[in-house]
């Protein structure tokens, strides 16, 4: 009877289930405000807005919450979050005019925050982020390093004009500093291969088979362990709190329908002309434009060479020719493809856990080495090939220029 | 000297790269902190005991008188260091099995050596609790050094110095009169060695704790990014794409990262468009058939590339009617990986040179595509100014050289340019 009674949802139900969900969802962001604060924020009290402001600082945020970005601010905060929300397309502008000092506006900051959960698996996201990194990891592609490009270079707009010296000697550095850390990465590997090797059989988990760094650090200092054991344990009652929040999430979303319901409709706001965003687009058009040209020249050469003896040989060949129409675009639909959608996971991606097993025997899950050595190989010899061409186009261009002024005569350096 | 704009353009990308360089190298310092220090010797840490016990002295005297056992003691680490025995033996034979009887790595590591019957000072001390003090890795048991029987005294001594000097009342308390026991001078003559991942890393073993929390940890994880599936799971979805839609007002229009997106992916086309088009070029067609497939190949790449570009004059309308936001310090997360987020899948190797293969592979690639976004820019930059010698006159050669060497060798090799003008007489 009392089953009957809680399968239809009456608003008894409701106001139970929905503090329950926001205390879920609470509970799973990394600086959730309290249920409280989201019922004001409906209602659009400003108390709730500070909380809510540095909620969408945090989530928004790339990379870990470090002292500094959390030292930012209020007023900072709420500048750099409308910033990222335009940047990723947030389409109402009522947040755009809210005044800086984050003292108003949790109405709309409620709906962004919504918004934000509805686009995407935010909170998986930010579980990932922080996640506590047990094993000895290595990424297998360079994603996440370009997705978290580190601390922006301060402003050098003070930079007047240098010397073309200045940009060598900066190469140089660049140079050095990548064969420092080649050579720093190969004692690091040698190490974990020692550790691995030495920490064999004594994982409780028999796939793995040895210890992690991390593991062993945690034996060895106890204190450190007992942090890195808190830090698991309230992961875990993230997780937890995650998987709560999505089996009881309809709830909260129904309720923010009535949350857009209170707002009040928004006025037209012309957009204002800047100059346009097209900098990124430059290199690329450059690039589509140049691989025009030299299709064009492709093009009109094959065929002046083929159109000689083309004419009598028609009739049996037009079937053939509409095969091969057909092949060649089967051919270049499966090409565009590539592109077209998330790029291909052909490639192994993301980081890997790495661990040490025995040559000969062949364990079941997980990515082995020789197949991504070759992977890589592959990457490595085209990217060289692109390197090379780009270099041998400058050559041609600056042999050009050489050649235009007369009087100077120019030898090229000793050796390949 | 280069144009301001333009100088300071290259400057911040070249100083990007550094620092994303520089970047990589602090964690890597920092890994490498921690994996020497594992390899080490380990050092006992410093633990209160349950009494204060008095801190390292030089006098050894002094300290002997500290470290005087009780009777009780000596009699409970006998208890003990036979139970050990005992499990070592049964430990032996099973292997990793529970071992809940020594739940912790310092009884373990010394158990298992058959000389050691020792005082396995952290295991009896944690039980017995009263004059002893917790110490923390176990002493690593030498066995080949430090043969069980007839210890000269004057061993056992300084043994013991040491044992005290590691912080604290040890159940390791030998009185040279207490000889009969073997157990004692083994034991205290081996305290001194520390422990050693090399020797002894295959005894350790998590503590329990740990583990029900790692394995907590990964059944969660595996819950959270298995696909959901149900109705309830459905309603959400359908929930949140109506939301969605009620917030979008009028926009059609890319966001910023939306654009930056779609940037990367006509890169992408525009590099694989090219190599399939010096497939073709390279290839020599021997009959008629590939002769046809090859042009028609040809002129679809070349339909492609018109529609690339249609795309990007479509993006570049849009990015004028927005207003371009100021871009916040870091990039926000791009809309993000589309890939369940799961706990990180093994990668498996099989000797120190691979692993090493693969991370010099795996550097080499990330340092090559760099090299290539840093020569688009040079490119972009440097070769207008270097196209216009009469622009910059006579140090138009000179520059020409600099980047030809930045452009052209990587920045390694320098070409000569000298002139060709008559000498004067």
């Amino acid at each position: 009877m009392g089953r009957r009674r809680r399968c239809r949802v009456g608003p008894e139900d409701a106001t139970r289930a929905l503090p329950e969900a926001i205390a879920a969802l609470s509970r799973t962001l990394p600086v959730g405000p309290s249920p409280e604060i989201f019922r004001r924020a409906k209602f659009d009290c400003p108390e709730a807005a500070p909380a809510l402001w540095r909620l969408l600082f945090r989530v928004l945020s790339p990379g870990p919450a470090d002292g500094a970005s959390a030292s930012l601010s209020l007023e900072a905060q709420a500048r750099w979050v409308k910033s990222a929300l335009h940047s990723q397309g947030y389409p109402s502008r009522a947040l755009a005019q809210l005044p800086d000092n984050g003292s108003q506006g949790s109405r709309q900051l409620l709906l962004a925050l919504a918004w934000l959960l509805a686009r995407g698996p935010l909170l998986e996201q930010l579980l990932a982020q922080g996640r506590v990194r047990l094993g000895d990891e290595m990424p297998v592609c360079e994603c996440e390093a370009l997705a978290n490009p580190g601390p922006p270079a301060p402003g050098v707009e003070e930079v007047s004009g240098v010397d073309v010296r200045h940009l060598q000697w900066l190469m140089g550095k660049l140079r050095f500093r990548w064969r420092n850390l080649m050579a720093s990465q190969q004692e690091q590997c040698a190490l974990l291969g020692q550790i691995h090797l030495y920490t064999r059989g004594c994982h409780s988990n028999r796939s793995l088979g040895h210890l992690s760094v991390t593991e062993t650090e945690l034996l060895r200092d106890p204190e450190g362990g007992r942090q890195l054991l808190q830090r698991l344990e309230s992961e875990n009652a993230r997780l937890e709190a995650a998987l709560e929040w999505r089996r009881r999430q309809l709830v909260f979303w129904r309720w923010m329908d009535t949350v857009l319901g209170a707002c009040p409709p928004e006025a037209t706001f012309l957009p204002r002309i800047h100059e346009p965003g097209a900098r990124a687009l430059e290199p690329v058009a450059r690039e589509l434009h140049a691989l025009r040209e030299q299709l064009r020249g492709a093009v009109e050469a094959r065929r002046a060479a083929g159109a000689a003896g083309a004419g009598d040989r028609r009739p049996e060949w037009s079937a053939a020719r509409r095969a091969l129409r057909q092949a060649v675009g089967q051919d270049l639909a499966a090409l565009q493809r590539a592109w077209e959608r998330g790029g291909g996971l052909t490639q192994p991606h993301g980081p890997h856990r790495l661990v040490r097993m025995e040559a000969g025997a062949p364990r079941g899950p997980g990515l082995r080495a020789p197949e991504v050595i070759e992977a890589l190989r592959t990457q490595e010899a085209h990217l060289e090939a692109v390197l090379r061409r780009l270099q041998g186009q400058c050559r041609r261009e600056l042999a050009r220029l050489a050649r235009a002024l007369p009087g100077l005569i120019w030898i090229p350096p000793p050796g390949r | 000297m280069l144009p301001a704009g333009c100088s300071r353009r290259l400057v911040a990308e070249v100083q990007n790269a550094l620092d994303s360089c520089a970047e990589r190298q602090r964690q890597l310092e920092r890994s490498l902190r921690v994996s020497r220090r594992l390899l080490q010797a380990w050092e006992p840490t410093e633990t209160p005991a349950p009494e204060p016990t008095p801190r390292p002295e030089t006098n050894e005297e002094a300290q002997f008188s500290a470290c005087t056992p009780s009777p009780q003691d000596l009699k409970e680490l006998e208890l003990l260091t036979q139970a050990l025995e005992k499990a070592a033996r049964v430990r032996k034979h099973i292997s990793k099995a529970g071992g809940d009887k020594a739940p912790s790595l310092k009884s373990e590591a010394i158990a298992t050596s058959p000389a050691s019957r020792t005082s396995a000072p952290a295991q009896s001390s944690r039980r017995a609790g009263s004059h002893t003090s917790q110490t923390k890795p176990p002493r690593s048991i030498r066995q080949t050094r430090f043969p069980a029987k007839n210890l000269p005294e004057h061993r056992l001594l300084s043994a013991v110095d040491a044992t005290c000097k590691r912080g604290g009342a040890q159940a390791v308390k030998p009185d040279p009169g207490l000889r009969d026991q073997q157990t004692v001078p083994s034991a205290a003559a081996q305290a001194p060695e520390a422990f050693m991942l090399k020797d002894k890393g295959t005894l350790l073993q998590l503590p329990v704790a740990f583990r029900k929390a790692a394995s907590r940890n990964s059944r969660l994880w595996a819950q959270l990014s298995s696909a959901q599936t149900g109705d309830s799971a459905d309603a959400a979805a359908s929930a949140r794409t109506q939301f969605l839609q009620k917030m979008q007002t009028a926009s059609g229009w890319p966001s910023a990262s939306e654009v930056e997106a779609e940037v990367g992916r006509l890169q992408k086309a525009c590099s694989l468009l090219r190599l399939r088009m010096e497939e073709e070029l390279v290839a020599d067609p021997e009959d008629w058939a590939q002769e046809q497939r090859c042009l028609l190949t040809l002129e679809g790449l070349q339909a492609l590339v018109g529609q690339c570009l249609h795309r990007l004059s479509e993006l570049r309308t849009a990015s004028v009617e927005q207003p371009e936001g100021s871009r916040p310090g870091g990039s926000p997360p791009r809309g993000g990986g589309a890939e369940p987020v799961r706990s990180p899948q093994p990668l498996l190797y099989s000797s120190t040179r691979e692993l090493q293969t693969l991370a010099a592979l795996r550097l080499r690639v990330a340092m090559l595509d760099q090299q290539i976004h840093l020569e688009k820019v040079l490119m972009a930059e440097l070769l207008p100014l270097v196209s216009q010698p009469a622009a910059l006159g006579p140090s138009w050669p000179a520059l020409c050289r600099a980047v030809h060497s930045l452009l052209c060798e990587g920045g390694e090799r320098f070409l000569t340019v000298l002139r060709g003008d008559e000498p004067d007489d």
